[in-house]
This record gives C-alpha cells, structure tokens and sequence, in this order.
C-alpha cells in the first residue's frame, strides 16, 4: 500500500484495518481464540479505564519532569545582570536555591516561567526540585514497605506461630498509634541529629535534605504493618490453594514454595496497596515538611513550599497555590490510579 | 460481655504502657542534655548536679521510666523543661479545651453531613446525583487537609480585599465561648476540619446502605407492601449506620493528624501546636504528655466503638 508509505497511519485505524482484513478471509487461519491470561485480563480492563489511564500518564509526566527539567530549564535563558549578584550565569537564576533580592514575588514572566518567591528563588525550579523529592520520597518508602511488608506478612502468613502473633500485637499497637504522630516525634526529636550527621553525607546530606532518610525511615516503619496484614491475608489464602499443596506432595521445601508459588501470585495486591500508600507517603512528606519538620530551608519540598507560601498568602496567593494545586494533582492521580488497579486486578471488588 | 469488656480493658493497658515506653525512650535516647540546655550559658557543676537529681534524670533508665508511670498514674507528668516552674499539666490545659472543641464540632458536622450525603447517594445509586457526589467527595478525601485550607484561605482573603471585609484565617477567638466575634474565628478552620471526615463518612454510609439494601429483611419489608418510605427509614437505615459505629473508632486517629495542619495553619493554640512548640524546642515532658494524651484519645475511642458496636448489633459474636 503506497499510502500508507506516504502518511503514517494512525495506529488504532491501522489496528482496525488489519482487524476488518482478518475478518474478511484470514478466520479460517485464526488460532482459536485463546484465553487471555489473568494478566492480560488485568492490563485490558486497566486500559478502558480512562481516568486511570489518565491519571498513570500525568504521574509519568510529572515524574518525567522531575527528572529531566531542571536540567533542561537551567539551559533556556541567557545570563542575567543582577545589580546585587553582578552577572547571573542562568544556570544559577533558574536553580531551585539561587536568591535573586531584586526579583522577589514575581508573577509568571519570560524569565521566571512560574515567578519568584518571597526571597526571589525561582518557583518554577523550586517545583521541579520539590517534585523529584516526593517522588524520591514515594520510591524508598515503598521499597522498605514492601521489603519488609512481603518478608513478615509471608513468615507470619506461612509459618503462623509467633511471627503471627507478634506480627498482630504490633499492628494492633500501630493502628493505634496515630501513624503522623510517630512520624513528627521521631523528626522533632532527632532532626537536628539528623542535620549534623546525615548532613555530612553526599548528594542526599546538603540542601536541607538531610531529614528526609530520617522522614522516610519513619513513614516506611509506619506503613509496612498493613502491607504485611494484606500480604498475610492473601498468604492464607494461597497456602490452601491445590498448586501449593500439590507442590508439597511433590517435596518441594517450603522455601521453594514460597519463592515460587506464594510470592509471584502477592503481586497485585502488593501492586494496589503500594501506589495507595505512595498518595498517603507524598502527602506525609509534604505535611511533614509543611510543619518544619521534613526539608529544611534552602531545600524545596511541595510542603516547604506551601508553608513558604502561606505568609504571602495576602499579597501574593499564586505562591501558594500553585504547590498546593500541584500537591492535589498528584495525589489525586495516584488514589485514582491505585482504585483504577484495584478494579482491573480485582474486579469483584468493585461493586461493594 | 463483661468479660469481653475486661479483655478489651486489658488490651488497652497493653497499648497505652506500649505507648509511654515508646515515647519515654525516644526521650531517653534523645540527642541533646535538657539540663545543660536549661542551664544555658550559666553553667555550674553543682548547680547542674542539682537540677539532674531535682528532675531525677541521674537515675538507670528503668527508675526513670518507673517514676514516670507512677507519676502518670496520679495525672503528674512532670515539670516543663523550657518553661520553668511550670508543669506540664497547666500548659495541656491552655490546649486540651481548644483542640477538643475543634475536634467535637468537626465530628458533628461530618456526621450530620456525611451520612445523609452518603444514604441519599445510595438511595440514587448510578445516577448522574450518585456519580458527582461521590466525585466529589472522593476529591475530598484523596485531597490532603492542609491543601484544602490553603484553597479556603486564598479564597476567604481574595472576599475580604474585594469587599473590604476582615474575615479572620487565623486564631481562636475564647475557647468555649460562641459570640460572633469567636465564631468568625471558629466556623472556618472547623469546616475546613470536616471535610476530609465528611467525605470518607458519606462514602462508608453509601457503601453499607448498599449492602443492607440488598438484605432478605429489605426484600420482606418490600414484599409486605410496605411504603418505601418505610422501608428506608425504619428497615434499612437503622442498620446501616452499624458499622459506622466502628469506623468512629479509628477515626478519632484520623481526626487527631488533621488537627496538626489545622492547627498549623490556623495558627490555632491548641494541643498540636503545643506538641510541635515543644517538639522544636525539645521539650521532652511536654512531647511525652502530648503523646500519651493523643494515643490515649485514639484507643478509648476504639474501645468505646467496639463497645457501642457489640451493644447495637446483637449478631455480633463477643469474643
């Protein structure tokens, strides 16, 4: 087809052309139709659902930005004459810690593609810096979550006995322990220890970031409970299951088995209840933070920024609304993105 | 009953002695010498040999925390570091009443909104009222506390310049006292408290008016011939505030983190914005009271629900 040679072809047309095609004359060469694998099932459903679909595409966007931006929007610009720093170099202007005095609460311009702060440091940077922290944030507290939610729930589920039990005693003690508390104690109490000597080491100490191994060691140590509770309750279930115990008769170990059986089938409900806690881990960072307790200044965190922004709140409101509008953006994308999963993995789920 | 009373009772103990000693160590272990920072600049051995033994801090660790349970137990808990003289106990009491008030009203809007809310979505279940209302309290409930006040503050503000109004967004007004003047205070940060608690209130009071709705009873009240209105209001939604009751429980967690940012926000001097003074102070008596106090809020209010729960709902197996 020459056409198609010229112009590209949509590809849901192309998809739909070819299917007309094997309609016409190739269903005599049609396998019989095979029945999609559970996986697929999950990702077919996953794909009709819009909103989620959507919100997985602003999350990637976001994350995308976080990543690559700063770099990119420290290279758009030319030097700048300041008449309190001299000559600006833009790679400075646009960085998230740079205080340029003579540019303070800016609105959107050229230079400052989102304006300036109250001390003139760059919003749009201080966004593009904030992002990358609640992201970095999500990340290690999701691996400690499922780490040790996967290692405990297993044991406890598995082997029940006193892992269970004490798996139990300490949730029950979590659950009632409000889990933000926990959090602003262990940072109130050991934030400036964390400043000094986590300070000290590189790329994550500088900038005021040095808190943050401290806020995510303590949101991770108050969300793993559930993961493991989730994680136990599915274990059950799978140990019943007649694959496992015909893997049993067979003599396989039991750590064979729950290599091979128990933990690949944990991974839609480890799935769903990881991106639920990532809403829950980046709106804890942010509070966190937003409290002074998380990023110090001159870092940048969603939650700094708010806080930054609130005492401009009368003369200047766009600088808080905007971390703010972003922050509910996010975390909106990703409660969507988690119930998305949940129905594509667990549709019965749905209805009640 | 009773004796599941007592077990829970037991539990309790359980947690809040798991809770003090949680709080006593971190305090214990905690970075920084209270007494020399007390001391400041004036440092003098004898004094400060004082000071430690006045606090009982030159005490092993298990005396201390002994000490301090026993304290505890007469509703001592101890003397402020930072504010000299005073003890911890008169500065709970400049903020338990307002944070309490802020919680009280908080919860008795999100009931009396949230579960109607909730009823009248399920009584509409998929229709377009159904769907937009559920919306938007899912963007309520996915959408952090602190950002909504920030959204109602911008807007509170934007009205005042604009009408030359002078609104308040921050402060308290007397606590316990409701002139117009305390209410301009206190309408705001309280409703701005309940929408998170109204939107997770009205989607649980939909999801379980669902489910009764469904029941054989509901089924028989209908085949009787009896009016929907009935149905409804005597039948099903009786039940269905049930387990609503339980959720109460653990939601008393759920209010006291809000009250963090509220109250940060708000600049309202309730007993979180003593928790995070003294937490940046590094008061330790006073973090330790917070605490315990918060903690102890959050497992009276689930043992209360649990109660409550095997009260109500006779089908519910007391073990």
């Amino acid at each position: 087809m020459p056409d198609s040679m010229i112009q590209p072809v949509d590809p849901q047309l192309a998809e739909t052309i070819d299917a007309s095609l094997l309609t016409e004359d190739a269903t005599s060469q049609k396998e019989p139709e095979k029945s999609a694998t559970p996986l697929q099932e999950s990702l077919r459903r996953f794909r009709r659902d819009t909103r989620t679909v959507v919100s997985a595409g602003i999350i990637v966007f976001f994350i995308v930005l976080a990543i690559v931006g700063p770099t990119i929007y420290q290279h758009i610009g030319g030097n700048y004459q300041s008449a309190i720093n001299g000559t600006v170099p833009v790679t400075a202007f646009h960085g998230p810690f740079h205080q340029e005095l003579e540019n303070q609460d800016q609105f959107i311009s050229g230079q400052y593609w989102l304006g300036t702060d109250a001390v003139g440091r760059d919003l749009f940077a201080r966004l593009l810096q904030g992002l990358l922290i609640s992201i970095t944030v999500a990340v290690l507290v999701e691996v400690i979550n499922i780490t040790l939610g996967i290692t405990i729930g297993v044991l406890a589920g598995y082997f029940g006995g006193w892992i269970d039990q004490l798996l139990a005693r300490f949730t029950d003690i979590m659950f009632a322990f409000p889990g933000l508390l926990f959090v602003i104690l262990l940072t109130g109490i050991f934030g400036t220890w964390a400043d000094g000597t986590l300070g000290a080491i590189p790329i994550i100490g500088p900038n005021g970031n040095a808190r943050l191994l401290l806020v995510s060691m303590a949101l991770a140590f108050t969300s793993w409970p559930l993961m493991a509770r989730y994680v136990r309750g599915q274990t059950l279930q799978l140990k019943e299951q007649q694959f496992v115990e015909a893997a049993r008769t067979s003599g396989t170990t039991s750590a064979q088995i729950i290599v091979r059986h128990i933990v690949p089938n944990l991974f839609s409900i480890v799935i769903i209840a990881s991106t639920l806690n990532m809403a829950n881990t980046i709106v804890g960072e942010a509070g966190i933070s937003l409290l002074g307790l998380g990023v110090q200044s001159p870092g940048s965190s969603l939650g700094l920024m708010i806080s930054d922004g609130v005492s401009q709140i009368d003369s200047h409101p766009w600088e808080v609304l905007l971390p703010s509008i972003v922050l509910a953006i996010i975390v909106l994308c990703f409660s969507f993105l988690g119930d998305g999963l949940r129905d594509a993995f667990d549709p019965r789920a749905k209805d009640s | 009953m009773v004796q599941f009373f007592v077990k829970r009772l037991i539990g309790l103990l359980f947690v809040i002695i798991g809770v003090t000693f949680i709080t006593f160590i971190m305090g214990f272990y905690a970075p920084g010498d209270p007494i020399r920072n007390l001391l400041g600049q004036h440092f003098d051995p004898r004094l400060y040999a004082q000071l430690k033994h006045a606090y009982g801090l030159d005490l092993p660790w298990y005396q201390q925390y002994y000490n301090y349970l026993t304290h505890l137990l007469h509703l001592d808990f101890g003397l402020s570091y930072k504010e000299q003289d005073r003890s911890v106990w008169s500065i709970l009491q400049d903020g338990v009443p307002i944070s309490a008030e802020l919680g009280f009203w908080a919860l008795v809007i999100e009931v009396l909104v949230g579960v109607p809310l909730g009823v009248f979505s399920a009584l509409k279940a998929n229709t377009w009222i159904d769907t937009t209302n559920m919306g938007v309290m899912l963007v309520f409930f996915a959408v952090p506390v602190f950002v909504i006040s920030v959204f109602v503050q911008v807007i509170v503000v934007w009205i005042d310049q604009h009408t030359g109004g002078s609104w308040p967004v921050s402060g308290w007004g007397n606590p316990g006292q409701y002139t117009w003047n305390d209410l301009q205070f206190k309408l705001i940060p309280i409703f701005v408290y309940a929408f998170t608690g109204t939107a997770y209130i009205a989607r649980l009071a939909r999801t379980s008016t669902l489910e009764v709705l469904r029941q054989d009873y509901v089924r028989t009240a209908r085949a009787k011939g009896l009016s929907e209105r009935v149905v409804v209001y005597r039948h099903a939604l009786r039940n269905a505030l049930i387990p609503l009751i339980t959720v109460l429980g653990s939601y008393i967690g759920f209010l006291v983190t809000g009250a963090f940012f509220i109250e940060q926000i708000f600049n309202i001097p309730g007993i979180a914005q003593i928790t995070l003074t003294s937490v940046s102070s590094r008061d330790y008596p006073v973090i330790q009271a917070t605490t315990i106090l918060l903690a102890v809020a959050v497992v009276i209010g689930n043992l209360i629900a649990d109660v409550l729960y095997a009260v109500v709902d006779p089908r519910i197996k007391v073990s």
